[in-house]
């Protein structure tokens, strides 16, 4: 340590390391994480992180949108205020730790960005995604980890936009992300170890378990619960038991949270008809084909909770009772 | 002998740079905000010389290398070289049922002390990285940890038992473990100093009152009951904890605000006590003002179960001591709180305790007897000294090294 010229030089801290190597920036702690896209998950992703002592910045489309989600991100840390989770001076240290913009270039010190977009689209959102991809990779340096939070794609193909592909990650945060206590983390064919590694201790660094797997269409969640939907549509449209003794049946007789009728209004039919068209574009077998009633429930605009209305009704967030029921036993 | 006490939280690290030889505090500090954006180091030398330094700060490894750094450097430093650092002591929350005394730190002490993670998940860990930095940085400089449950670990088991399935107890350690050793140790030792007597002949209650409080009934020089339990949360109201609660009340509360297990944590960890009743703020002091001279309801209403608690917790300490020869006031409220140590005694001359009115309003953050010469019970106020606890423990530890 050579402390001679501490009295012509402005004091610094790293004057006082003691080793020559003291951690700077990407090689010790992230300090910021760039979100992409700011829907229900993205904001659930942002709070996730910000609760960990980490800045976030979002991106989304416009100024106004920006705005409105800064004020959806209080309320929805209101709500869980008054359900006793959090306390007010939490909530302004989370907030104090949350910026948005428009602009790409105010990624640029990010040391993770997360691509969460919410497509309204039919169809892939492949080329949009891809699109994110190369304007991240534009603005960030060259060894920043970029992933794609979604189910259904291949991290590859996004991937397959970068200069740098062995940057991707892909991840799959299952809402309610802030308490689901897992998270997909996906390898894709260029995906490097450093890569890899660095995300299984961001997701250890948000109190997650990080599920390494090895990219496959769908992961692991999103292939078991939609096969399961699926089939509970077809028992449901056999006519063997109603919505609500289906949804009994796997809650009381498997110890499951929600039955798949709950599970399907709360993840969006919408997306779960998307999800399943895209596994059966991939797949090409039976299990993954949409149920007619999903399909005709998404077209008559019953989406489940988002909306009040799916397989039950609801208030504020609560079932209030039964859209759906199926041919009557009597 | 030059020690080091490091108290290490979250993302903090508490330190003091103590000489044994004239009891002098060479230079503190604190690290703040490790691993978070805007991290810190403040440090102070004993003849006013402070700076704050802004800087990237990673981890706990780090912090402490800018201490060490600070603390030899030649323009802020009070240290020539790290051979004048004899030992560092290092608070440890959690000692479980196997740290009985402060310990020379060793492989099977961190072994010991990274099995009571389970006890103690907020806070062994940060404790644990101090311990690991120190012997990276310094690795021929002996460590010494001083537990928080060590003093308790004098109870009787029917004072620790928890009357759960005893399978229970034998499973996860489920019991009665206590707090703030440290501070009850030290005003403990210092009551019988000031009363000029050995500490086997006396039995005293000690009331830790900061912004989390503790009582502890002590005879003879050891712990035989104390409040806190197997977590910060029993015994008396604090800040912003319950203290004592019904567990039905929990029950009921996660049924019908359908809230799971985080939720009701910070329920009764950050909603409730002092804070949660009043709706004002944690801070007695705050609550006291909205009390007099606004004379807002709860927050009389939450002073006065604030009392009544402590008055309670007197009364059973009385009987299971079989009387006491002196209650010792300490901590932030315990030592400055006037009013609050009026309230706690009115009422209990029966049973020997009797208040020095003036001697009470006099007696703010200093040693005092602020009982009248009458009272059997004598009322003291002794501000505590926990890193001295650490430092002089770490110091006979050493000696019985060499």
């Amino acid at each position: 340590m050579n402390h001679s010229n501490l009295n012509k030089m402005p004091e610094r801290l790293v004057d006082y390391s003691l080793s020559k190597e003291i951690k700077q920036g990407k090689n010790g702690g992230l300090q910021k994480v760039g979100v992409i896209g700011c829907g229900n998950m993205g904001q659930e992703i942002v709070r996730t992180i910000s609760q960990h002592g980490i800045d976030v910045i979002y991106l989304d489309v416009t100024e106004e949108r920006v705005r409105e989600i800064r004020v959806e991100l209080e309320q929805k840390l209101d709500e869980i205020i008054n359900k006793w989770g959090l306390t007010e001076s939490e909530k302004r240290a989370i907030m104090s730790r949350i910026t948005g913009t428009t602009d790409y270039n105010d990624l640029r010190d990010c040391g993770l960005v997360i691509e969460s977009i919410n497509t309204k689209l039919r169809g892939t959102s492949l080329e949009i995604r891809k699109e994110i991809f190369r304007q991240v990779e534009a603005v960030v340096d060259s060894d920043i980890v970029i992933c794609s939070n979604n189910s259904t794609l291949m991290i590859s193909d996004l991937a397959a936009a970068l200069k740098h592909p062995e940057r991707a990650v892909g991840l799959n945060f299952i809402t309610p992300s802030t308490s689901v206590r897992i998270v997909e983390v996906i390898r894709g064919k260029d995906t490097n170890r450093e890569s890899f590694e660095f995300m299984i201790r961001f997701i250890n660094k948000l109190d997650k378990r990080p599920i390494m797997l090895n990219e496959s269409l769908g992961n692991v969640s999103t292939r078991l619960i939609v096969t399961l939907i699926n089939e509970a549509c077809e028992v449901l449209m056999e006519g063997v038991a109603s919505v609500q003794c289906i949804d009994d049946t796997m809650k009381l007789g498997y110890g499951l949270q929600l039955g798949p009728f709950e599970m399907a209004d709360r993840v969006g039919l919408d997306k779960v008809q998307k999800w399943m068209d895209n596994l059966y574009f991939e797949f090409g077998e039976q299990k993954f084909k949409p149920a007619p009633i999903l399909k005709r429930m998404v077209r008559a605009n019953y989406l489940g909770r988002k909306n009040g209305k799916g397989f039950y009704l609801y208030e504020e967030g609560k079932i209030k009772g039964h859209l759906v029921t199926t041919t009557e036993f009597h | 002998m030059k020690i080091i006490i490091i108290n290490c939280g979250s993302s903090s690290i508490k330190y003091q740079l103590f000489d044994l030889a004239t009891r002098e505090i060479l230079a503190r500090g604190q690290v703040e905000k490790i691993g978070l954006h805007g991290s810190f180091i403040r440090h102070e030398r004993n003849d006013g010389d402070q700076v704050t330094l802004e800087g990237e700060i990673v981890d706990h490894q780090a912090g402490i290398e800018y201490m060490l750094g600070l603390l030899t450097s030649k323009k802020r430093g009070s240290l020539k070289s790290f051979d004048e650092i004899d030992a560092v002591g290092h608070r440890v929350v959690h000692g479980g049922e196997k740290f009985h005394d402060s310990m020379l730190i060793t492989q099977e002490v961190i072994k010991g002390v990274e099995d009571c993670i389970d006890l103690a998940p907020l806070h062994n860990p940060p404790n644990l990285k101090g311990i690991y930095a120190i012997q990276s940085l310094l690795p021929k400089v002996p460590q010494v940890a001083t537990f928080d449950t060590a003093f308790h670990q004098t109870m009787p088991d029917y004072a620790y038992m928890y009357a759960i399935p005893y399978s229970l107890y034998k499973k996860y350690g489920l019991r009665r473990y206590g707090f703030h050793g440290s501070s009850h140790r030290y005003v403990a030792k210092r009551a019988c100093e000031i009363l000029g007597k050995k500490a086997e002949d006396l039995k005293l209650i000690t009331c830790h009152l900061g912004n989390g409080a503790s009582m502890t009934a002590i005879k003879g020089g050891r712990s035989v009951d104390t409040s806190m339990g197997l977590t910060p949360v029993e015994g008396l109201i604090m800040g912003t904890r319950t203290g004592d609660l019904d567990l039905g009340v929990l029950i009921y509360i996660m049924q019908k605000e359908e809230i799971g297990l985080n939720a009701i944590n910070t329920l009764i960890n950050k909603h409730s006590g002092m804070l949660g009743v009043t709706g004002v703020s944690s801070d007695m002091r705050e609550i006291e003002t909205e009390a007099c001279e606004k004379k807002n309801e709860r927050a009389i209403l939450g002073l006065s179960m604030y009392h009544y608690r402590i008055k309670k917790y007197i009364g059973s300490y009385m009987a299971a001591l079989g009387g006491a020869d002196a209650i010792v006031f300490t901590g932030g409220i315990g030592e400055n709180a006037t009013r609050s140590r009026q309230e706690i005694c009115k009422g209990l001359e029966y049973m020997g305790i009797e208040l020095d009115q003036v001697k009470n309003k006099a007696a703010r953050g200093k040693e005092a007897i602020i009982s009248k010469d009458s009272s059997r019970v004598k009322l003291m106020v002794i501000p505590t000294n926990e890193e001295l606890v650490i430092a002089e423990d770490t110091a006979r530890i050493i000696k019985e090294l060499k």
